[in-house]
């Protein structure tokens, strides 16, 4: 008979226990992956203050409220300003005086200056490359032997080359017979060459035809090297550039947003219904505010969102009650059923007074858009590596190992979408291009691919609007990049009192 | 030199006089065995609520501790941190000292740690005393890192043992932190909260990468050590540690209470959703 005592010790396992360290090891995901680039990349190119930045990443963003002029505006103002928001637009005012009452005389911008961050992305380009190299030839950095950098697809000079090389081996040998050599080199000097297999150009040159030169590597078919996107970043120019001065900036006079000052952290109720039947504030990343700002958008303008889902900054324009016609285009059905969603929520008499009448949806590729010449503003929010998602959320991760080649390429298709965009302008019309991402290959790297492109291929010159002057009267709520450190646009850095953006954004305006 | 370690700067220069002088011979002498008249007036200068105690009293408790190998200075020392002991019956210090002697952790470290915090000599109940020691050497491995872990943190005889299991957890598991640090440390004393606040502020600066499962134990860490990170005050933990600001700080604290909150909500929402499952 089996005892109670006995049953117990039959339940119990001994193997259960997740002990081993493999197990218990941390897998790598996509997010530790985009942290473990950005370490590296960002690293480099914003030195001890990425540490600071790292930290507002991984840590929860703040957001700023907009109040919906269609709802009870009055009401929810009152609201925000009785939990201690404040305004954004009497905060600009105060600035505004401020720069008046005080000295003009300390934006001494010397744009034409040398760049650092020029050298420091060169530098990372080649030590980035180094290391693909490493990492396909391993022993060739004890060796140093010298990998082949390029590959050269001119069969005979890749055959005169072997040649020359089992020459200059033989030569090798006889000269460093007195040093001691390491394994692999000593097994490369003492292997006979074939002598069979070497082609003869004398008894014809036939043999030679069919030679075809390495272009991958067996079982590496797919691999691209990372240092590919660097590539991108460029620094000479061949184009008129004319980098002005933003003349005005004008604050909408009806639109209301509300934040708290820096170092608040508190957090702003949910948007509630109002009586008009849609929801009284939009809850946004601080810093997508200022895109749309910064276009200026006057009463009586046809305006294009050229990748506008969500709709945040499509509905801050909308918001600001300037709009003729607004333009909302995006590449994914999905997305555009995300933005329209948004409009019915916020937008009063959706149906009867927007759809189809003010507010027209497009759903093509912006590099496809055609209808060149017919926009006064347009807002081109391309999509980017997107910094502070990619940290915090698994799905739709761009840094996903399949998607390696999308990633790469991602400047080629900011600089695409932002180079149609220039064409679809109007002759004298303005853009603000804008990404939420820290990385200097598609902030100013595209910037000047686009303008580099639209010249050389369709002629149209433009000019950037510096916009530094102004976001000063920003500089109470947000964390702004030095304007030394970027060339074309300018920047919300993430900082934990005032945790908005990453926000890159730069005006351009096409010339008449 | 014994004089310079029980009192103070102010009283010494009070003493300037030819009786100092004669103590200061005195002090030559390898070891004091007798208590005088002159170490109980220094003595209640430093303590006066030592004053109501009659001379019998303090000849009897000195006997005490001297026939349980205290020395007479490390017994000034005792009663000016703690005059009550003075009003015990030798049978209850010789009580306390026995169930510190049963932590076993050799009679000159027991003395050291009792000359350091003579509140310790306010323990009355051995039961909780010993398993608290004998919880802290199953974490620990040996008594004299229990004695180390004391030294640093004397306040562990307070707190209760979920919660020192906790911090040791957290400071095994997730900062993969190895006993010899720990026991350096004062980190037992901090909350478990501020702990981890630090240790993600540190993790989410990037200065601070927990030790891979396989590494070398004897292979060096970049890591700042533990002391660093847990005896410092919180200023100085941010400036000169983390290189930040303290606005930062302040910031963070408060983003990373909301964002855990919001975490050990979730994880309870999913809990119920589970259980009606079932």
């Amino acid at each position: 008979m089996l005892k109670i005592r006995n049953i117990c010790m039959l339940q119990r396992r001994w193997k259960s226990g997740k002990r081993r360290w493999n197990v218990l090891q941390h897998k790598r995901n996509n997010c530790d992956r985009a942290l473990e680039t950005f370490d590296d990349f960002y690293g480099s190119v914003y030195g001890g203050r990425w540490k600071n930045m790292r930290a507002a990443l991984l840590t929860e963003h703040k957001y700023v409220a907009m109040v919906n002029n269609f709802g009870d505006t009055e009401q929810t103002c009152s609201m925000l300003e009785l939990d201690g928001a404040i305004n954004i637009k009497s905060l600009i005012q105060l600035a505004m005086e401020r720069e008046e009452a005080g000295t003009e005389s300390n934006l001494l911008l010397n744009r034409h200056a040398h760049y650092d961050i020029d050298d420091k992305l060169e530098s990372l380009l080649r030590k980035q490359q180094e290391r693909e190299v490493a990492a396909i030839y391993p022993s060739a950095a004890d060796d140093g032997h010298v990998p082949p950098q390029q590959l050269s697809y001119d069969g005979k000079k890749n055959k005169e080359d072997s040649h020359t090389e089992a020459q200059t081996d033989s030569e090798k040998e006889a000269s460093s017979v007195q040093f001691t050599h390491s394994l692999t080199k000593a097994l490369e000097q003492d292997v006979q060459l074939d002598e069979s297999r070497l082609v003869d150009p004398q008894f014809g040159t036939g043999g030679l035809y069919e030679y075809v030169p390495a272009s991958s590597i067996k079982g590496m078919e797919d691999w691209v090297a990372e240092s590919e996107h660097y590539k991108y970043y460029q620094t000479n120019t061949d184009f008129p550039l004319i980098i002005e001065p933003e003349a005005m900036f004008q604050y909408p006079e009806h639109l209301a947003i509300y934040t708290y000052e820096m170092g608040n952290c508190a957090e702003f109720k949910p948007p509630r219904q109002c009586l008009t039947g849609v929801l009284s504030h939009f809850l946004m990343d601080g810093a997508s505010v200022l895109p749309p700002l910064f276009l200026q958008v006057q009463p009586g303008e046809r305006v294009l969102d050229a990748c506008a889902a969500p709709g945040g900054k499509s509905l801050l324009m909308l918001q600001t009650l300037h709009l003729d016609q607004l333009v909302c285009n995006d590449v994914q059905e999905s997305r555009l059923n995300k933005l329209r969603r948004v409009m019915q929520e916020y937008l009063f008499d959706y149906k009867q007074r927007w759809a189809g009448k003010r507010l027209i949806f497009s759903q093509s590729d912006a590099r496809n858009l055609d209808e060149y010449g017919s926009y006064d503003k347009i807002l081109v929010d391309v999509p980017c590596t997107t910094d502070r998602h990619v940290l915090m959320h698994q799905d739709n991760n761009i840094f996903k190992p399949t998607r390696i080649k999308e990633r790469l390429r991602i400047p080629e298709l900011q600089a695409g979408i932002l180079a149609n965009c220039l064409r679809l302008l109007k002759p004298g019309g303005s853009l603000v291009y804008s990404t939420c991402s820290l990385s200097p290959v598609q902030n100013d790297g595209v910037v000047h691919m686009a303008l580099q492109k639209v010249f050389t291929e369709h002629g149209i010159t433009a000019r950037i609007k510096d916009l530094s002057q102004h976001t000063a009267l920003f500089s109470d709520i947000y964390r702004f990049e030095q304007p030394k450190g970027l060339k074309y646009g300018q920047m919300v850095l993430p900082y934990l009192p005032a945790n908005f953006g990453p926000m890159y954004f730069s005006k351009i305006t096409r010339n008449s | 030199m014994w004089r310079r370690v029980l009192f103070n700067a102010q009283n010494v220069q009070q003493l300037k006089s030819v009786n100092l002088r004669q103590l200061a011979a005195k002090a030559t002498a390898p070891k004091l065995l007798q208590l005088e008249q002159v170490h109980i007036d220094e003595a209640v200068k430093l303590e006066p609520a030592l004053a109501i105690y009659t001379p019998e009293i303090w000849r009897r408790a000195h006997e005490t501790f001297q026939n349980h190998g205290l020395e007479t200075m490390s017994f000034l020392r005792i009663v000016t941190g703690n005059p009550n002991v003075l009003k015990r019956t030798p049978d209850r210090i010789i009580n306390t000292l026995e169930i510190w002697r049963a932590c076993q952790f050799g009679e000159n470290l027991l003395h050291l740690l009792l000359t350091k915090y003579p509140e310790l000599l306010d323990v009355t109940d051995a039961h909780q005393l010993l398993t608290l020691s004998a919880y802290l050497k199953s974490r620990l491995s040996t008594n004299k890192n229990v004695w180390k872990v004391l030294m640093n943190s004397p306040d562990l005889m307070a707190q209760p043992e979920n919660l020192i299991e906790e911090k040791l957890t957290y400071m095994f598991e997730v900062m993969r932190i190895e006993v010899p640090e720990i026991v350096k440390s004062s980190a037992l004393s901090l909350s478990f909260e501020e702990l981890r606040c630090r240790h993600t502020f540190l993790v989410r600066l990037g200065l601070f990468k927990p030790r891979p499962l396989k590494a070398d134990p004897n292979e060096p860490t970049t890591n700042h050590r533990l002391y660093q990170i847990t005896d410092t005050s919180e200023k100085t933990f941010v400036t000169k540690i983390c290189h930040v600001t303290l606005p930062e700080y302040e910031a963070f604290k408060e983003l990373l209470a909301r964002e855990l909150e919001r975490k050990s909500r979730k994880t309870q929402v999913e809990e119920e959703f589970s259980d009606e499952e079932v």
